[in-house]
């Protein structure tokens, strides 16, 4: 962890590059940024501007072309599966834009599910955790839904599920891709609500990408990008600057 | 408990896949189940019959070119078969070996019976030592008219129940305890042989089918009579000096270049002569008989291995290197057990093939599932879960299903099997007479059976599931973020 500096994510001359059948498309082109501990940023920009790739890289599901990537004061690059794996789990909670909740386990199951996936105890006993649970519940409203199945609930309750289920491991960093995509404006704005309540209440960096640019004025920190390069990083409170 | 619960939920929420693949395992454990059992009925049942009636577990035969069966069945073309010519070896070396609880010797061959000038009937004859015979055999002969021949008794034969029943019809008597028969040999090398003998009694082989149930007992020596050999009532064989010395260094090559060998033993009969004292010109020595015998049957005691007293007892006579044949019950039985053991073998293959069946159709189920299953698979491993996870869940899906689609498929097995054993499918000829081991089928359910058969279905479905779940490891947690 750059403690020093207090950045939980920082890209440096950052490259990514897909092969597309004989072609090869450059996602990244040089994206360099830093993330502050406790920020609540939005990565903006239109469809395939790089948005989820960027995601992909932060959130260590995906690896960079070159250039670095640190997370939580990690070079990615130079962490294996099983080390990238842990860092997930213990660093970073995922909100998807599509859910992904497991359907065969209830609201409390999906929610409590990171802490369960290695036996890891969170560093407190079942009873706490049980509490720490019940907590996140009734902290996205869902207290009257913890025993239904995910196909039972509308996609704002289902998305509720997924911010408790990010937040569950405590993690310093949670990455949500188009969280409101699925949802109606109304929902989706009360899921950003939440979701910034959450980074008030938790001190969680919360990094969400989206295309709406009516949604991207509740950030403190927006980073815009445009065909794989960043046209605009400013906080909220700083002119643009690129 | 986590993979657990996600495991048992994904069986029912993938309900068509789960009921395919449930139903195969039913099937093919409930096929295994029976199918087992049926063999197990026939081979155990045959074991039963040979081994507690007939062959013993273990048994060694004289030298013939190939091995040979307790009613003589050789392909070895012998009409007689040899006799073992260290027979006292092989019993002092029995006494010794762990796991023998008994031996018996014996001999065996056709005769023909005949009540003055008239044939009344043709069988196979056992010649036996009585008292030996009763203790080895003790739970599979019941006399059940007359007696047991007393051991010193001259020239008897016990007939069996079946034997009687013929014997009379043809003689147009009753043929019972007191009656006289001719005997005589059949398929003989030394002659015409006949011999009268008296019936002692009538015997029931408890362990029988009508085939086995014709065999007839008679004395050793009158049936070493029949066979050619040295009969023990004749007293011991007092050699001339010249004898004895023909029968000291006698070499077969000289036949043909010696224009007058002293003498040629007429039979096969194993004398020892006495050689510790060199005899003096002119006076007889005196020979040291022993008993002919072509099989020597080998009981094991209880736990015993019979691969492992078969081992020693093959590489003892290997070292003794008289050509005799040391074999299993199996071999000794002849063309029923081998027939049944056959059918264990094709049954076996046929498992096999329909095992490959299964392991493609289970895996390629497996496969279409986890590729429906690749954002739920992603999903985890960008939440955390590790590889080993993954690799859990899916094992304990298929363990899952393995276990209930085996209570169903035992249970249809069972069902199956107390239908027939209620039924009791009648042996239609001798032969299913044999493999049924009775005149009806009543399968043996055990309980090592259903084992069998639900790790045999649970062993091929963790193997059909191998593929997929490389496959799934192979799911990056990306994919989680391209959506379901």
């Amino acid at each position: 962890m750059d403690t020093q500096n207090q950045y939980v994510v920082r890209l440096e001359n950052v490259h990514k590059n897909y092969a597309l059948g004989k072609t090869e498309v450059q996602a990244l082109q040089g994206v360099s940024f830093d993330i502050l501990r406790g920020d609540f940023i939005s990565i903006a920009g239109p469809s395939g501007s790089g948005k989820t790739t960027v995601l992909n890289l932060i959130g260590c599901v995906d690896t960079a072309s070159s250039g670095t990537v640190s997370v939580l004061g990690h070079r990615t690059d130079t962490l294996n599966d099983e080390k990238l794996t842990a860092l997930r789990h213990k660093g970073v909670g995922f909100i998807f834009q599509t859910f992904n909740l497991i359907p065969v386990l209830n609201i409390r199951e999906n929610i409590e599910l990171p802490a369960m996936l290695d036996g890891t105890d969170l560093g407190m006993s079942k009873a706490e955790r049980e509490e720490w649970v019940a907590h996140l519940i009734v902290s996205v409203g869902l207290e009257d839904r913890m025993n239904h199945k995910p196909a039972e609930l509308s996609g704002g309750q289902r998305q509720r599920v997924a911010i408790a289920r990010a937040l569950v491991m405590r993690p310093p960093l949670v990455l949500a891709d188009e969280p409101t995509a699925n949802l109606d404006s109304a929902t989706g704005e009360s899921i950003l609500e939440l979701m910034k309540r959450m980074n008030r209440e938790f001190g969680t960096t919360f990094i969400f990408s989206t295309h709406d640019v009516g949604i991207v004025a509740i950030a403190d920190h927006v980073i815009r990008l445009k065909d794989g390069k960043v046209i605009e990083n400013r906080r909220v409170d700083e002119k643009a600057a690129v | 408990m986590i993979a657990a619960k996600m495991a048992y939920g994904n069986l029912f929420l993938h309900r068509a896949k789960s009921l395919l693949l449930g139903t195969i395992m039913c099937l093919g454990i409930a096929v295994l189940f029976v199918g087992n059992s049926l063999i197990d009925t026939a081979i155990g049942g045959l074991r039963k019959m040979f081994v507690e009636g007939f062959t013993g577990d273990l048994m060694v035969t004289g030298p013939t070119v190939f091995p040979t069966t307790i009613f003589g069945e050789t392909a070895g073309g012998e009409q007689v078969i040899p006799h073992i010519a260290k027979f006292p070896d092989y019993e002092k070396f029995l006494a010794s070996e762990k796991g023998v609880a008994a031996t018996l010797p014996l001999l065996g061959g056709q005769v023909e019976m005949g009540l003055g000038e008239q044939v009344i009937g043709r069988g196979s004859a056992f010649g036996v030592d009585v008292e030996r015979y009763k203790s080895f055999f003790s739970g599979n002969v019941t006399i059940v008219d007359g007696a047991w021949p007393n051991k010193d008794d001259p020239s008897w034969i016990v007939i069996s129940e079946t034997s009687a029943a013929m014997l009379s019809r043809a003689a147009g008597k009753k043929i019972g305890p007191g009656e006289k028969i001719i005997l005589s040999a059949l398929g003989d090398t030394a002659g015409i042989v006949i011999r009268e003998v008296k019936v002692a009694g009538i015997v029931r082989f408890n362990q029988s089918n009508q085939q086995l149930a014709r065999i007839s007992l008679v004395d050793a020596d009158t049936m070493r009579d029949l066979l050619g050999f040295a009969s023990l009532r004749d007293t011991a064989v007092k050699l001339t000096p010249d004898q004895q010395q023909f029968v000291s260094v006698f070499d077969p090559n000289t036949l043909f270049d010696s224009p007058a060998p002293a003498a040629s033993p007429a039979t096969q009969a194993t004398t020892e002569a006495k050689t510790d004292a060199a005899p003096d010109q002119g006076q007889t020595v005196a020979a040291t008989p022993v008993p002919a015998w072509q099989y020597l049957l080998v009981k094991l005691a209880p736990g015993a291995s019979a691969s492992k007293v078969l081992a020693d007892l093959t590489k003892y006579s290997a070292g003794i290197d008289t050509g005799d044949h040391v074999q299993d019950w199996i071999a000794g039985a002849g063309t029923v057990a081998r027939t049944a053991v056959t059918i264990r073998l094709i049954f076996d293959l046929m498992i096999f093939i329909v095992a490959v069946i299964v392991i493609m159709i289970t895996m390629n189920v497996l496969v279409v599932s986890i590729s429906e299953r690749v954002p739920e698979i992603g999903t985890l491993r960008a939440l955390g879960a590790k590889k080993q996870f993954i690799r859990k869940m899916i094992l304990l899906e298929t363990t899952f299903l393995a276990v209930i689609a085996g209570a169903f498929g035992l249970l249809l097995g069972y069902a199956i099997l107390l239908l027939m054993k209620k039924s009791g499918i009648a042996a239609p000829n001798l032969f299913f007479e044999a493999i049924f081991a009775g005149k009806n089928l009543v399968p043996v359910i055990s309980l090592s059976g259903a084992i069998k058969a639900f790790l045999w279905i649970f062993g091929m479905s963790i193997l059909s599931s191998l593929y997929p779940i490389a496959l799934a490891l192979r799911i990056k947690p990306v994919v989680a973020m391209q959506g379901e």
